[in-house]
């Protein structure tokens, strides 16, 4: 070995010179002398200070909605949701404008007014109710699904993973956070169930060729679905969201949810069928909407207790969700890890 | 007031902190400002706690924290100005590391084309800027720890808190971030970072604060704080199968003031100058001809050095 490969000033080749007792000492002025291995050169650091100005509150807002809303089209520096995930909200989307297609058909096929297809899926009292407050398919398959979907690790994968300290480490209160979060899972809901609603209007209109005075007739009753079906969403997303900040797994908020909006809605079935008083019904989030939705819309009502013990109920339920929404992304990192 | 008095980057007044019946933080006072600073202490010190009290995760029961002299629990606004990286913080494994960087500067509130040539930036300066379109749950722990480093960087922070950055990672990749937390240092930033192995920290700076059991209990210059260790009594401990006649040659030399047979084929030796005795150590075992297979300096440690600074 040449002598520029052996560290003869430094302490430690001599050490182990000396120190080492076993045959062959003499090749053990080895590898770790050389003092240029220790000084570690791995790449250059040439750092550029940035003098930039930040964007101000709603830019920082703006980038944690796109985050979660965003990642249902792509992953690409958004939220990943899974496959599976996304095509479910697809054939959810989908099952929910059916009736469109259904128009669309009657419309070349040149339907009597007033028929069969009409009655069932054209403009009236009963389908614009039923376009978001239908038990079956849609809130016995869609919505709760499509919610149990979006909200399921919205925020327990954070806490989780501890991934709010992204969020927290910057200047994001928990306040953006919490309303961003919201405003996210809130929209996802209303591009598939308000939306789908808005279409299935305008579509009709368009494909019936309908005039003036259909729109005048039909609007007051739209414009009720369309109160009920914000009302929906906001309730479902605070039901959600709340129990996506309780727990650390996905999969508690999400079947969490089913379990609210079908266990609530199976007991009361079973206590009005048992004793023919729909009172609990005021415990199901579902019941209290369609309840509330048969009202605005005019409907004859199948609930017989008083309509404000369902909107005392939906009013309690969209507060207690929210204040335990709350309560639980303040404790967010608060707590000992 | 004048201008002229500067307000620290950290300043922390008689902080405390418990968890129900557990200290996290006790009476902790400090205020740093400017280049790299090392948080020592073993597990449980305190050191993380002290960081979620500067990030403003918690808040203090006594005292206070202030982070360019706002309360960072009443007002998020000093996070413009702060890099933060955890310990345990997880990363988006989906996502590449150039659009991890610039999905954090935009919450920043940078526009998408600076997020993206910041982010390009601030990967180029921890060496990632060739894996930069590869997965983040594709690289190594080293890459990990050095894109979480990115992250911090990206909106050019003053003030770097960096929780145990070295953990996990091998040689080469301590080397890397060392030299990028160097680096950050000689620009003037300031830097806290938290370890509990002493020789991490002294590759990287010679200013460090000890926490122990959530207590302050040493701060300043490294070696002035090793100074105090070398006034109690270091150890070295031999391997050899003959102690006996090892000792008898090291008695009498000038550094050695004692030596013991702790166990079997076990020399100790006692010295209130580990350096000195160092120096002796290869001519006396030369001269003494005795087989050593081992040499250790159990003292050498920051658990020692703890053990000397309380027991006092």
């Amino acid at each position: 070995m040449s002598e520029d490969l052996i560290d003869l000033d430094g302490g430690q080749t001599r050490m182990e010179a000396a120190y080492g007792s076993d045959d062959g000492d003499e090749d053990l002025f080895a590898i770790t002398a050389k003092r240029e291995a220790s000084v570690g050169a791995i790449f250059e650091q040439n750092y550029r200070p940035w003098d930039g100005d930040f964007g101000p509150r709603w830019v920082r807002n703006y980038a944690i909605f796109r985050h979660h809303v965003f990642g249902l089209f792509s992953s690409k520096g958004h939220r990943n949701y899974n496959p599976f995930i996304r095509l479910t909200i697809l054939v959810i989307f989908i099952g929910a404008i059916s009736p469109i297609a259904m128009l669309f058909f009657s419309s070349l096929f040149g339907a009597e007014p007033d028929g069969f297809i009409d009655k069932m899926w054209g403009v009236n009292r009963s389908n614009l109710w039923g376009q978001v407050l239908g038990y079956f398919p849609r809130n016995l398959c869609y919505w709760p699904l499509l919610t149990a979907l979006v909200v399921g690790g919205m925020i327990s994968d954070d806490r989780r993973n501890g991934t709010s300290a992204i969020y927290f480490s910057r200047p994001v209160t928990r306040v953006d956070y919490t309303m961003m979060k919201y405003l996210s899972v809130a929209v996802v809901l209303g591009f598939v169930i308000i939306f789908s609603y808005m279409l299935y209007y305008t579509l009709a209109i368009v494909f019936k060729g309908e005039g003036w005075g259909f729109l005048i007739d039909t609007l007051p009753m739209f414009l009720a679905g369309l109160l009920c079906s914000i009302l929906l969403v906001i309730t479902y997303t605070s039901i959600g969201l709340a129990l996506s900040s309780i727990s650390q797994s996905r999969f508690f908020s999400a079947i969490a949810f089913l379990s609210i909006i079908y266990g609530t809605k199976l007991v009361a079935l079973l206590i009005d069928l048992q004793f023919e008083t729909s009172i609990l019904y005021i415990l199901s989030p579902y019941d209290c909407l369609a309840h509330f939705g048969q009202w605005m819309l005019g409907l004859e009502l199948n609930y017989s207790h008083s309509l404000s013990l369902s909107v005392v109920s939906l009013i309690l339920m969209n507060l207690v969700s929210i204040l335990v929404l709350v309560s639980r992304v303040s404790s967010l990192e608060v707590t000992r890890e | 007031m004048s201008d002229d008095i500067k307000v620290p980057s950290v300043l922390v007044e008689n902080a405390s902190k418990w968890y129900g019946q557990v200290i996290g933080i006790n009476d902790v006072s400090l205020a740093i400002e400017g280049g790299v600073t090392g948080i020592l202490g073993p597990n449980g010190a305190g050191k993380s706690t002290l960081f979620k009290l500067l990030m403003g995760r918690i808040k203090p029961n006594q005292g206070s924290v202030k982070l360019f002299g706002i309360d960072p629990w009443e007002d998020t606004s000093p996070y413009r100005r702060i890099g933060y990286v955890s310990e345990s913080e997880r990363l988006y494994d989906w996502m590449t590391g150039q659009d991890f960087v610039s999905t954090l500067a935009r919450l920043h509130g940078m526009t998408r084309n600076e997020a993206d040539s910041r982010a390009e930036h601030v990967l180029e300066f921890v060496g990632l800027y060739d894996v930069r379109h590869k997965e983040i749950g594709k690289y190594s722990k080293g890459m990990r720890q050095r894109v979480k480093i990115a992250h911090a960087l990206v909106h050019d922070p003053d003030l770097i808190i960096l929780d145990e950055p070295l953990h996990g990672c091998d040689p080469i990749a301590r080397t890397s971030i060392m030299n990028v937390i160097k680096e950050l240092g000689n620009q003037g930033k300031t830097v806290l970072v938290s370890s509990h192995i002493l020789e991490e920290i002294e590759r990287i700076t010679e200013q460090i604060v000890i926490l122990h059991n959530g207590r302050l209990l040493a701060l300043g210059n490294i070696y002035a704080i090793r100074d105090l260790l070398d006034k109690h009594p270091h150890r070295i401990m031999i391997t050899t199968e003959e102690p006996r006649k090892l000792a008898n040659a090291f008695i009498g030399e000038e550094p050695i003031y004692g030596v013991r047979f702790p166990e079997e084929g076990k020399l100790e030796i006692q010295t209130n100058d580990l350096s000195a005795a160092h120096s002796v150590l290869p001519r006396v075992i030369v001269e003494s001809e005795v087989k050593v297979s081992r040499i250790d300096n159990p003292d050498d440690n920051l658990e020692s050095l703890l053990e000397y600074l309380i027991g006092g």
